[in-house]
């Protein structure tokens, strides 16, 4: 029997798989700089969002769900990092 | 013989991978863990000298590791759901064993660490950061080994051939389940052990 070929979204995973490996490696290289402040943290918290929203939309494939499922874990996401950015300014004061 | 096709959607147009029950399930995960990752933060906002200071102490090169072995572990299911909608039964046990051998890295990583601090004498009444610290990996770590035992189920099963490129939703459910565990990961790595 012949098999089938590759599901068309090994690929792109693949892409993302290394690009949230490189990713994590700047955040990680960040903390061993011991770099801090408002920018590094915006700077960090705006890369976990979009390695969230990567794994969100390719591995768990919610880019193929309906509208709300995607708006769903996007509020998330905006939730959880609009909180940990505003407790981050409060800390500033 | 005509070539068989791939079945790309085994559930209903517009819902996501999987049994639909696991995404409540994963939204209910997320909301606690949502919960967790505020009050840390608000936390920390009272205590920013006590938590800069603790955090210095934690072991970096472990979690940015095990943010690795989890993204890689992710990465292997995807190639497992994608074997198995290839009708590669044996195949996507395989890639599913290796995801679940990553998860084993990942605990036995955490087991150092959790160690390390337990035999330095901290504990959840160290301070208010360690009762984070130590509360927030635990709660993730227990939702590891819970992923794990899903991916065993479902592996044994791929091994006996109870998956087909048609029906394959136990895949898809477990798979969905361990992304929400890798994602959790994501957040807790740069919030705990990162931002200061």
């Amino acid at each position: 029997m012949n098999t089938p070929p590759q599901p068309h979204f090994v690929r792109p995973c693949t892409r993302i798989w290394l690009a949230l490996i490189t990713l994590t490696a700047v955040t990680y290289s960040i903390g061993e700089a011991g770099l801090g402040g408002k920018n590094i943290m915006l700077l960090v918290l705006g890369i976990t969002l979009l390695k969230s929203q990567m794994i969100a939309s390719y591995f768990m494939g919610l880019r193929k769900a309906s509208p709300m499922w995607r708006i769903i874990m996007a509020s998330w996401l905006v939730i959880v990092g609009g909180m940990i950015a505003s407790a981050y300014l409060m800390g500033l004061q | 013989m005509s070539t068989p096709s791939i079945v790309l959607h085994s559930h209903k147009p517009g819902s996501p991978p999987g049994d639909l029950a696991i995404w409540f399930f994963i939204f209910a995960e997320l909301l606690a863990f949502g919960i967790f990752f505020g009050s840390y933060a608000f936390s920390r906002a009272h205590h920013v000298e006590l938590f800069n200071q603790s955090q210095l102490l934690l072991n970096r090169e472990s979690g940015a590791i095990n943010a690795l072995v989890l993204i890689t572990s992710s990465y292997f299911v995807v190639r497992a759901v994608a074997a198995i909608k290839q009708g590669l039964d044996r195949e996507c046990a395989n890639w599913l064993a290796a995801a679940i051998g990553l998860g084993c890295v990942f605990v036995v990583i955490k087991l150092f660490e959790f160690h390390a601090k337990f035999s330095a004498g901290i504990s959840l009444s160290t301070n208010t950061f360690y009762m984070f610290y130590l509360s927030l990996t635990i709660f993730h770590f227990m939702h590891v080994i819970l992923g794990m035992v899903i991916l065993a189920a479902v592996m044994l099963k791929a091994r006996r051939g109870g998956y087909t490129p048609e029906e394959h939703t136990g895949v898809e459910t477990g798979a969905s389940y361990w992304h929400m565990v890798d994602l959790v990961w994501v957040v807790l790595f740069p919030l705990v052990y990162v931002i200061r």
